[in-house]
């Protein structure tokens, strides 16, 4: 299991568990319905009762795999780190780049203007 | 397998609760399923007539089916809550995600000082033409009070900007960027003859 995989990566795996646990109502609902009909298609039947009880054991193994890492990377403490510095540090950058377009058209329109006179 | 951390309490015992409830909601999917399943088989009358026991059947298919219903949606507000749980808690991606935010951020700034350094160039160039076209042509006046370019021109800044109230501490403490735009100038109006090559 890759400790160190993108976030992501994880959350991607548990949005595709929320699909799987719909389509496990899904399955159920169509074996009861298979069911209730009179004259029972026994193959569809068993295939929707099949898929069924694969899915409920995969979804049970991934959130089991899921909780587990959980438990081996979590230490209670708040995260502390952040980005702020260099988003300031990139955030003067482009100050500094707006400002040398203020100038830089200041002197355009006063060159522009002694073009005129 | 790395080995149990000593979690707070708290956490421990959320997790546990993780377990728990994914362990009861698959349980009672399973449980309530197979139930429906042997309900649906037909068997010879009892003591209760066949209408009566189909009634009967009917009202509890009916609430082990709201019961798979209602285990299904415990079992995604505990994916919701393992999502935020992991948001939160998992400090290695967390901390990759913020190396690859400041890689950008840094490179991005990069760029644009980068940017930056090569418009001072070229506009350096263009200031030293600019100011000789100006000092040789009519419209500069010989007076004793007569500024170089660069002041007249920061001169009209200040009063501009005086009204305003705005940026003169810009002007007065010199950022990295725009540092090398106005000492470029000074070195143009004082020296006169040198140019660009003064930089390099």
């Amino acid at each position: 299991m890759a400790t160190y995989s993108l976030a992501n990566e994880r959350l991607r795996a548990l949005e595709d568990i929320e699909r799987e646990i719909g389509a496990i109502l899904q399955n159920a609902g169509t074996a009861i319905l298979e069911l209730s009909k009179e004259k029972t298609n026994e193959r569809l039947l068993d295939r929707q009762a099949a898929a069924f009880t694969t899915s409920v054991q995969h979804v049970e193994a991934e959130l089991s795999a899921q909780i587990r890492y959980l438990t081996q990377v979590a230490t209670g403490q708040p995260h502390e780190g952040s980005s702020y510095s260099s988003r300031k540090d990139c955030q003067m950058a482009l100050k500094r780049v707006d400002y040398a377009r203020l100038k830089i058209s200041d002197v355009a329109r006063t060159c522009e203007q002694m073009l005129e006179n | 397998m790395a080995q149990q951390r000593a979690l707070p309490q708290s956490k421990e015992t959320l997790l546990q609760s993780y377990n728990k409830r994914l362990k009861d909601d698959i349980k009672s999917i399973m449980d309530n399923f197979t139930e429906i399943i042997k309900t649906a088989k037909i068997e010879d009358e009892t003591q209760v007539s066949r209408a009566t026991q189909g009634e009967q059947d009917n009202y509890e298919m009916h609430v082990r089916a709201a019961n798979i219903v209602r285990a299904g949606e415990s079992l995604m507000k505990l994916v919701s809550d393992l999502k935020q749980f992991l948001i939160l808690n998992d400090f290695p991606s967390v901390n990759e995600a913020i190396d690859q935010r400041n890689q950008q951020l840094r490179a991005l700034q990069e760029e644009c000082d980068r940017k930056l350094i090569t418009l001072r160039d070229e506009v350096s160039i263009d200031l030293y033409e600019l100011e000789e076209e100006y000092y040789s042509s009519s419209s500069s006046l010989c007076e004793a009070n007569d500024l170089p370019l660069c002041e007249a021109y920061w001169r009209l800044d200040l009063d501009a900007d005086s009204a305003d109230g705005l940026s003169a501490p810009l002007l007065a403490s010199p950022e990295t960027g725009a540092g090398p735009l106005q000492s470029a100038a000074p070195v143009h109006s004082h020296g006169g003859g040198p140019g660009p090559t003064e930089h390099t």
